[in-house]
C-alpha cells in the first residue's frame, strides 16, 4: 500500500465566526480522511513545557472527508487571451524577443514563444533545447520539423532571438545576437566570445494548428491522462519585448528590431510591450499587447515583473524611473507560488467560536507523521471586545513558508552551530518542488525567491513543527507558546494576523487597549509599520514579544493578500541578494530591503532593534539598574534576585537566537529604560551584517558588549507605552517550569498595568504619583 | 603537562562553562603550508593537442543546412561550441561516418577500372561476392545486432529462398526478374516460422535450434533427387547476366549488380535499426525483456516484426543468388558458411552497418582474392577473429572507444600513482575544471584537514561529549567550524524518529529533490547524543581522509 500522505491550506488565513473557509486538500494513498475543528493552545512539544495542547471544536465538518490527490502547476509563464485564434498561423511567421536565460542547461527542454501542444506535436514554437540552444520548431502532429542555432546561448546574457518561416519556400531561420551591454549581463567587453549565430534550413511541411492550444511564453501546454491539461517546458530566465508577424521578416528588418526599433504594421500580430502599463504603484500580472489585436498575457505563478531589461544601462535604478528599460519578466521553471487546488470541502464554522489559533486536523493512515495535517488559521471575533489582542506575525510565517535551509544552505551549520534535525514531514517537503519554496531559499538557477504565498500546503506553519536547521520551534509554533501563556493566565484575549493589520490599519488594533506582537515579527509592510506606530503614539500600549522585528520591507496586493513580496538587497541578514537595478516591490513600487535603511529603524518605534543572532545557546537577563527606578520597579514586582529568565524551551533561556539593542543613534526613544540586559552569549552569536562597516576579529558573543538583548520600556504619548522582550527566545521562556517563571511574572506584570484605562504607573513622575509610590 | 583553556563565558555564570577546560598543545595553523612546500609531487607539463580539426564558426554569416531529401537528417551532424580554453567558436563533425561511406561508395564505383588488369576477374567474382555477403550480412545484423538475438538459420533462410527459386526456374522456366521476389515470398514463410520461438527460447537455446533449421536444410537438400542430390546443387537457372555480353562485361555487370544490392541492404539496415522499431530492439536486448516490458514497450511484437522483415530480405537475397549464380550449391546450407558468416560480424563488430560490410570485406579477400595462398588463408581468418574476440570489445570499429578507454584508465593509473592522498588536484584534473576556483579550494582543504587532523584529541572529543553545543575551546571549535561549513552533499544530519526519544543519523544528499540517507542503525535516545554521534562519525570521516 503507497504511504499515506496528507497536505492541504485554507483559502484564508484570518477569518471570522460564522464565515465559510475554503480547504483544499492533496491526499495520497488514501480517499478518506478524518477531520476535526480544533483550537491550538500550545505548540511546543519540549519536556520542559506543557507540550502540545488542542481543544477539539464541535463543527459541522467534522468526521469523514473524501480527499483525493491533486496536481501542482510548477513554473511561471503568460498565457495569451486569444480567443480568436489569431495567433494560430499556418503560412508564413516571424518569432522574435530579448532573452535572458538564466540556466540554458537545465536539461529539459524551455520554450520562450510559441504556440505549441507538447503531447500532440501541434503548432510553433521558439525555445531552447537540452543543450543550451535555441531552437525553432514546427509540427503537424505526427511529424517535428526544427532548425536550431550555431553554438548554445550563454547564461546571464541578454541576446536578441528571432525565428523567421517562409511558408512558400519552407525556408526557417534562426537568429541569435548579442544585446549585452556595460551593465545588463553576466560578462563584459573583454570577454573573447562571438555570440551570433544565424541558421537556415528547409523545413518539409507547415505548421497545422489545434483549435484551442494557448499561445504560451515560457512554457507550452501539454496533457496527461490522469492530470489532464497543464504546462511544461517552461523557462528559466528573463523574456522582454517579444513579437509575432504573419509573415517572415528578413535579418535586415530584425536587425532594427534587435536595436531597439518598436515594430508597427506590415504583417505585425501582436507586440507584447512588456514594459506597458507600468504604474508608480506597482505592476499586475497582465502583459500588454500594443499590436493590432490587443491580446494580453496573463502571469500565472507570478512571474516577476518590473526586471532590468534588455536596454537597462546603470543610470536608472527602478521601473517607476525608466520603464522602458524594465522590461525584463523573470520566470523560473519550477517556481510554484499558489497551488491552485480544487475545493475539498467548504466549511461554514461555527458561530460561538471564540477568537484564536484554529486548525482543521486531517487524520488518514496510522495519523502520525505525514498522515496528519493540521491546516491553520485564524479566527478574529465579529467585534473586539477583549481588551488583549495577539497578533500573529502572519506575513513573517510567509516569509519562512517551508524553507529549505537545512538541505540546501551550505551556511546554514556553521551560522547555527548545530547539526540539522530533520523530520518525514521536511524530507518529504524537499522531495517535492510542489510545496514550493520560502523567501530564504533560491530557485534553480540561483536566483531569489521574492514571491511566497499561503495558498499552498505551509508544513512549518504548524504546531508541532521544529525548524530543522534549529532544533527548535520557530514562527508560528513558537508563537503559541504565548497564547498558552495567555490561556494560562486567564487573560481575555483575541487574535488578529497581520494581514488584518496590512488591510484595516490602526483600525485593526484600536479597539485593544494592549497588542502583543510574535516571537519574530520581521517582515513588515508600510501599512502595517504606520499602523502599529499610529497605534502606539494614539495611546495604544504594544508589547513587543520578540527579536529581530520590523526589519524587511514587504508588500501585498490588494486583491491578493496571501502573496507577499520581498526583495532582499545590499545589507541586513539575507538569504540572496537581488540584482543590481532590482530593488524595487513590483507589487507596490516601493524601495524593498531593511526599513533601517529606509529611514525607519526599529529602534524608532519599539526602542529596540535587531543587533546580533546566535543558535546553539540562550542566556538569562539580569537587571539593569534602571530597572530600580521607581517610574519602571512595578514591572519587577514579584522578581527574586538579579537573574531573569533562566530557563526556556529555547536553547534553556530568555535571552537568544535573534537579538534585539537599545541604540539612541537609531532613534530609541531617549527616555527609554533598559530594564534588564542579557549577557555572556557563546561565539555563535555575531553582529549583524548592517552594524558592520569594517569587520573585524571579535564581532562576536564573547567579545563585542553589544552582543545582548535588551528589554525595553518606555511611555508613549496618550497614556500609550511600549515593552521590548528584547530576544526571539523571551516568548518561549513563557511556559518554562510551568508557567511559573520570573519573564512570565514580568510580562504578567506589563500586562496586567497595560489593560487598566486610564494613566500607567509612572508615566508622568507627577509629585502625587511619587507621594504614593 | 596538560593544557587548558579558559572559557571566557564561565566568569557569566554560563551553564556548563568550565572555568578551565583540558584542551591540546597549540599548533600554529601555518603549519601544513609550510610543509606543503616540502612536497614531492612531479608536476608534468600538460595541455593535450586537438586531434581533429576543429572548423570555425559562421560568426554573423548565415549558416544554410543541407538536409537528406526527403528526410530531414542534415547531411553531416555538426556540433557547434565554444572551445573551454580560449571561447573560440568551434564546428566539430560529431559524426564522420558518411564521409566514411561516401569514399567507399566512389572506391567501389571506380574499383573496376582501378583494379591490376591481371587480377580483374579474380577481384570482380570476389567484389561481387563480398557485397552478396555483406548484403546477407546486414539483414543478419539486424536480428544478431538490433535485436539482439543469436540466430544462426540465416544461410537457411538465403538457402531455402535460393533452392525454391532456382527449382522454380528450372522447371518453370520462370524469368529471373521474378526470382527475388519469390525468393521473398519463401523468406516470409521461414520469417515466420522461426520467429515464434524466438520470442519464447533464449540465447543458447535458440541458437542450437536455428543451428538444427541450417542442418535439417541441408540434410534435406543433399538427399533430396528434386534438389539435385547428384549433382551437388540446382544450377541452370535464368539470370540477369546476357550471355551474350564478353567475361569482362559480365563481370563488372554482376559486380555492380551486387553493390547495388548490398546498398539495397544497406538502405534497409537504416530504416530498421535507426527508427523507432530499432530503438526499442535495442532496449529490449536478451535478458532485459522484463525491464523493456516494464516500461511499456512491446518488444516481441517488434521482435516478430524484425524477423519477418529480415527473412523476406534474406529470401529476397537468395532468389537474387540464384539469379546471380544461375543456381546454388549444397555448400550454402554448410556449417563453414555459417562460420565465416559469424567471422564477418565479428570482426566487423556487432550492431554496426559498416562493421557488416568491412567484416565481409576483409574475410572475402582473405578467402577468394588470396585464394593462391591455399588452406592457410583460413587459419589467418581464424587468427583474425581470434584477435579480435580476445582482445577487441565491439570488433574493428570499436577500437577507437576502446583505445580511448584504454587510454584514460592509463591517464587515471599514472596520476593515481603521483596523487597525494585526499589531496589537491594536478595539472592534468585542474586543466579540465572548469570553475578554476574549485582547484584553489581543494588546496584550502587539504590544509585545513592537515592540520585539522592533528588537532583531534581525547580531550577534545571528551570536550564535546560533556557539552555539544556552546562555547568550546578554541582548538574543538575550529574542529567544529571546519565540520559545519563542509559542502551539502553527503554532510551528516539528524532525523527525529521521535522528537525528544529516538533519533538517528542521516546525510543530506545536496542535491534538490533528493531525500537523506540514513547512514547507520544506531539510535539516539536524544539530542545531544546525536549530536556527539554526528561529531565522532565527522572525526572518523576526517582522520580517515
Amino acid at each position: 500500500m503507497a504511504q499515506v500522505k496528507l497536505f492541504g491550506y485554507a483559502s484564508k488565513i484570518s477569518i471570522k465566526p460564522a464565515e465559510t473557509l475554503e480547504f483544499h486538500v492533496n491526499a495520497d494513498g488514501t480517499t478518506l480522511a478524518q477531520a476535526q475543528l480544533v483550537r491550538l493552545i500550545h505548540g511546543d512539544q519540549h519536556p520542559s513545557g506543557p507540550g502540545f495542547v488542542e481543544e477539539e471544536i464541535a463543527c459541522e465538518a467534522n468526521g469523514e472527508w473524501v480527499v483525493r490527490k491533486q496536481y501542482t502547476q510548477l513554473g511561471s509563464f503568460l498565457q495569451v487571451a486569444d480567443p480568436q485564434a489569431r495567433l494560430a498561423l499556418e503560412g508564413s511567421l516571424t518569432l522574435c524577443a530579448f532573452v535572458y536565460s538564466s540556466l540554458p542547461l537545465a536539461g529539459l527542454r524551455q520554450a520562450l514563444v510559441g504556440r505549441w501542444h507538447n503531447q500532440r506535436n501541434f503548432g510553433y514554437c521558439l525555445g531552447i533545447t537540452q543543450q543550451g540552444h535555441l531552437e525553432f520548431w514546427v509540427g503537424q502532429g505526427d511529424q517535428v520539423d526544427y532548425v536550431q542555432t550555431e553554438v548554445p546561448l550563454l547564461p546571464d546574457m541578454w541576446y536578441f532571438v528571432a525565428a523567421s518561416f517562409d511558408a512558400t519556400t519552407g525556408r526557417a531561420t534562426v537568429h541569435q545576437e548579442s544585446v549585452a551591454n556595460r551593465y545588463n549581463s553576466l560578462l563584459g567587453r573583454v570577454s573573447p566570445i562571438d555570440y551570433r549565430s544565424h541558421v537556415s534550413e528547409v523545413f518539409r511541411f507547415r505548421q497545422k494548428h489545434l483549435p484551442d492550444t494557448p499561445f504560451l511564453m515560457a512554457g507550452s501546454r501539454d496533457w496527461h491522462e490522469t492530470r489532464g491539461e497543464f504546462v511544461s517546458q517552461t523557462f528559466c530566465g528573463k523574456l522582454d519585448r517579444p513579437a509575432v508577424f504573419d509573415r517572415a521578416l528578413g535579418w535586415d528588418e530584425l536587425a532594427l528590431l534587435m536595436k531597439g526599433e518598436v515594430p508597427t504594421g506590415n504583417g505585425l500580430v501582436a507586440y507584447w510591450d512588456t514594459s506597458a502599463g507600468y504604474t508608480d504603484q506597482g505592476i499586475g500580472d497582465t502583459v500588454i499587447d500594443t499590436g493590432p489585436h490587443g491580446l494580453h498575457a496573463e502571469g500565472y505563478n507570478r512571474p516577476v515583473r518590473g526586471q532590468t531589461g534588455w536596454n537597462w544601462n546603470g543610470r536608472n535604478d527602478c521601473f517607476r524611473l525608466a520603464p522602458h528599460e524594465y522590461g525584463g519578466i523573470e520566470f523560473h521553471y519550477e517556481v510554484m507560488i499558489s497551488s491552485n487546488w480544487e475545493v475539498t470541502r467548504s466549511v461554514t464554522l461555527p458561530a460561538n467560536l471564540k477568537s484564536g489559533a484554529y486548525a482543521m486536523r486531517l487524520r488518514a493512515g496510522d495519523g502520525r507523521g505525514l498522515g496528519e495535517e493540521y491546516i491553520v488559521f485564524f479566527v478574529r471575533p465579529l467585534k473586539p471586545k477583549a481588551p488583549i489582542a495577539f497578533l500573529f506575525p502572519t506575513a513573517s510565517y510567509l516569509a519562512y513558508a517551508n524553507e529549505h535551509l537545512s538541505f540546501d544552505a551550505q551556511i546554514i551549520q556553521p551560522m547555527t552551530g548545530q547539526p540539522p534535525i530533520v523530520t518525514d514531514i521536511d524530507i518529504e517537503m524537499y522531495k517535492n518542488k510542489e510545496f514550493g519554496l520560502s523567501t530564504y531559499d533560491a530557485w534553480e538557477d540561483g536566483n531569489g525567491v521574492c514571491y511566497s504565498s499561503y495558498h499552498r500546503p505551509i508544513v512549518n506553519m504548524r504546531p508541532k513543527h521544529r525548524i530543522s536547521s534549529m532544533g527548535i520551534t520557530w514562527q508560528f509554533p513558537a508563537d503559541l507558546s504565548i497564547v498558552a501563556w495567555l490561556e494560562h493566565k486567564g487573560y481575555d484575549y483575541e487574535v488578529l494576523t497581520d494581514e488584518d493589520l496590512h488591510r484595516e490599519g490602526v483600525a485593526a488594533l484600536a479597539p485593544y487597549r494592549c497588542v502583543l506582537s510574535g516571537t519574530h515579527p520581521e517582515y513588515y509592510s508600510e501599512q502595517m509599520l504606520d499602523a502599529t506606530e499610529d497605534y502606539i503614539a494614539g495611546g495604544g500600549r504594544y508589547v513587543y514579544m520578540g527579536g529581530n522585528g520590523y526589519y524587511w520591507n514587504v508588500a501585498f496586493r490588494p486583491a491578493e493578500p496571501w502573496i507577499m513580496e520581498v526583495r532582499k538587497l545590499d545589507s541586513g541578514m539575507r538569504a540572496w541578494n537581488a540584482r543590481p537595478g532590482e530593488h524595487y516591490l513590483a507589487t507596490t513600487g516601493q524601495k524593498s530591503g531593511l526599513w533601517k535603511n529606509l529611514g525607519r529603524p526599529p529602534q524608532k518605534m519599539v526602542g529596540v532593534g535587531f543587533i546580533a543572532e546566535g543558535f546553539e545557546t540562550s542566556r538569562p537577563y539580569r537587571r539593569m539598574p534602571d530597572s530600580y527606578h521607581r517610574t519602571v520597579d512595578w514591572i519587577m514586582k514579584g522578581v527574586e534576585g538579579e537573574m531573569i529568565g533562566t530557563s526556556g524551551l529555547a536553547y534553556g533561556g530568555a535571552a537568544g537566537i535573534e537579538l534585539d539593542r537599545y541604540d539612541l543613534s537609531l532613534g530609541t526613544p531617549p527616555h527609554a529604560r533598559i530594564l534588564a540586559s542579557s549577557g555572556g552569549h557563546s561565539d555563535n552569536y555575531l553582529l549583524a551584517i548592517e552594524e558592520i562597516l569594517y569587520p573585524y576579529p571579535g564581532l562576536s558573543g564573547s567579545q563585542d558588549y553589544r552582543i545582548r538583548g535588551d528589554m525595553v520600556y518606555f511611555s508613549a504619548p496618550n497614556n500609550g507605552a511600549v515593552f521590548c522582550g528584547g530576544s526571539i527566545a523571551f516568548g518561549q521562556a513563557l511556559p518554562a517550569d510551568g508557567f511559573k517563571n520570573n519573564v512570565s511574572t514580568v510580562l504578567g506584570n506589563i500586562v496586567d498595568a497595560f489593560i487598566q484605562p486610564g494613566r500607567l504607573p509612572g508615566a508622568f513622575w507627577v509629585n502625587n504619583e511619587k507621594q504614593w509610590r | 603537562m596538560a593544557n587548558f583553556w579558559r572559557n571566557p563565558l564561565f566568569g557569566w555564570g554560563v551553564e556548563r562553562a568550565e572555568e578551565q577546560t583540558p584542551t591540546n598543545e597549540y599548533r600554529p595553523p601555518q603549519e601544513p603550508w609550510d610543509a606543503t612546500t616540502g612536497a614531492k609531487v612531479e608536476m608534468l607539463p600538460v595541455g593535450r593537442l586537438r586531434r581533429y580539426y576543429k572548423w570555425p564558426g559562421h560568426g554573423g554569416w548565415t549558416w544554410n543546412r543541407k538536409r537528406y531529401w526527403p528526410t530531414r537528417r542534415r547531411v553531416l551532424n555538426i556540433r557547434g561550441e565554444y572551445n573551454p580554453k580560449t571561447l573560440r567558436r568551434e564546428k566539430t563533425i560529431a559524426d564522420k561516418r558518411p564521409i566514411w561511406w561516401v569514399l567507399a561508395f566512389i572506391f567501389l564505383a571506380i574499383a573496376p577500372w582501378i583494379m591490376p588488369l591481371d587480377y580483374q576477374s579474380t577481384l570482380l567474382t570476389a567484389g561481387a561476392t563480398f557485397a552478396i555477403y555483406a548484403s546477407v550480412n546486414l539483414v543478419w545484423m539486424l536480428i544478431i545486432g538490433t535485436a539482439g538475438i543469436f540466430s544462426l538459420a540465416t544461410y537457411a533462410v538465403v538457402g531455402a529462398a535460393a533452392f525454391g527459386t532456382a527449382w522454380l526456374s528450372i522447371n518453370y522456366g520462370l524469368p529471373w526478374y521474378v526470382l527475388p521476389f519469390i525468393g521473398a515470398a519463401v523468406g516470409l514463410v521461414f520469417g515466420v516460422i522461426i520467429a515464434i520461438p524466438a520470442t519464447r527460447l533464449d540465447g543458447f537455446y535458440y541458437a542450437l535450434l536455428t543451428l538444427g533449421l541450417n542442418e535439417l536444410c541441408r540434410v534435406y537438400a543433399l538427399t533430396s533427387k528434386v534438389f539435385g542430390s547428384s549433382t551437388g546443387g540446382l544450377y541452370g537457372a535464368s539470370s540477369y547476366i546476357p550471355d551474350s555480353w564478353d567475361d569482362l562485361n559480365q563481370s563488372r555487370l554482376a559486380y555492380f549488380a551486387c553493390v547495388a544490392l548490398m546498398i539495397a541492404a544497406l538502405i534497409l539496415f537504416r530504416f530498421v535499426n535507426g527508427k523507432r522499431i530499432g530503438r526499442i530492439l535495442r532496449m529490449a536486448p536478451e535478458k532485459r525483456e522484463a525491464f523493456a516490458e516494464a516500461t511499456g514497450v512491446n518488444f516481441r511484437q517488434a521482435r516478430i516484426l524484425v524477423f519477418v522483415v529480415s527473412s523476406v530480405a534474406l529470401g529476397f537475397i537468395g532468389g537474387f543468388y540464384t539469379a546471380h549464380y544461375r543456381g546454388v550449391s549444397f555448400s550454402i546450407f554448410s556449417f563453414d558458411t555459417v562460420l565465416l558468416g559469424v567471422a564477418m560480424l565479428v570482426i566487423g563488430g556487432i550492431g554496426r552497418a559498416e562493421g557488416a560490410v568491412a567484416g565481409a570485406a576483409i574475410v572475402i579477400f582473405l578467402d577468394k582474392a588470396l585464394i593462391s595462398l591455399g588452406p592457410i588463408r583460413l587459419i589467418l581468418i581464424g587468427l583474425i577473429m581470434l584477435g579480435v574476440v580476445l582482445f577487441l570489445n565491439g570488433g574493428l570499429f570499436g577500437i577507437k572507444p576502446q583505445f580511448r578507454a584504454w587510454r584514460e584508465k592509463k591517464k587515471s593509473e599514472r596520476r593515481s600513482t603521483r596523487a597525494e592522498k585526499g589531496g589537491e588536484m594536478l595539472p592534468e584534473e585542474a586543466t579540465e575544471t572548469r570553475d578554476k576556483d574549485l582547484i584553489y579550494w581543494r588546496r584550502y582543504d587539504k590544509m585545513q584537514r592537515d592540520y585539522l587532523k592533528k588537532l583531534v584529541s581525547p580531550a577534545l572529543i571528551a570536550e564535546h561529549s560533556r557539552c555539544p553545543l556552546g562555547q568550546h575551546s578554541e582548538a574543538l571549535e575550529r574542529l567544529l567550524l571546519y565540520f559545519r561549513r563542509a559542502p551539502l552533499s553527503d554532510k551528516y544530519a539528524i532525523i527525529a524518529v521521535e522528537p525528544f526519544k529516538a533519533y538517528r543519523i542521516v546525510a543530506l544528499s545536496g542535491q534538490r529533490g533528493v531525500a537523506p540517507r540514513i547512514v547507520e542503525e544506531k539510535t539516539y535516545a536524544s539530542q545531544e547524543e546525536a549530536y556527539h554521534g554526528v561529531f565522532m562519525r565527522r572525526v572518523q570521516d576526517l582522520l580517515e581522509s
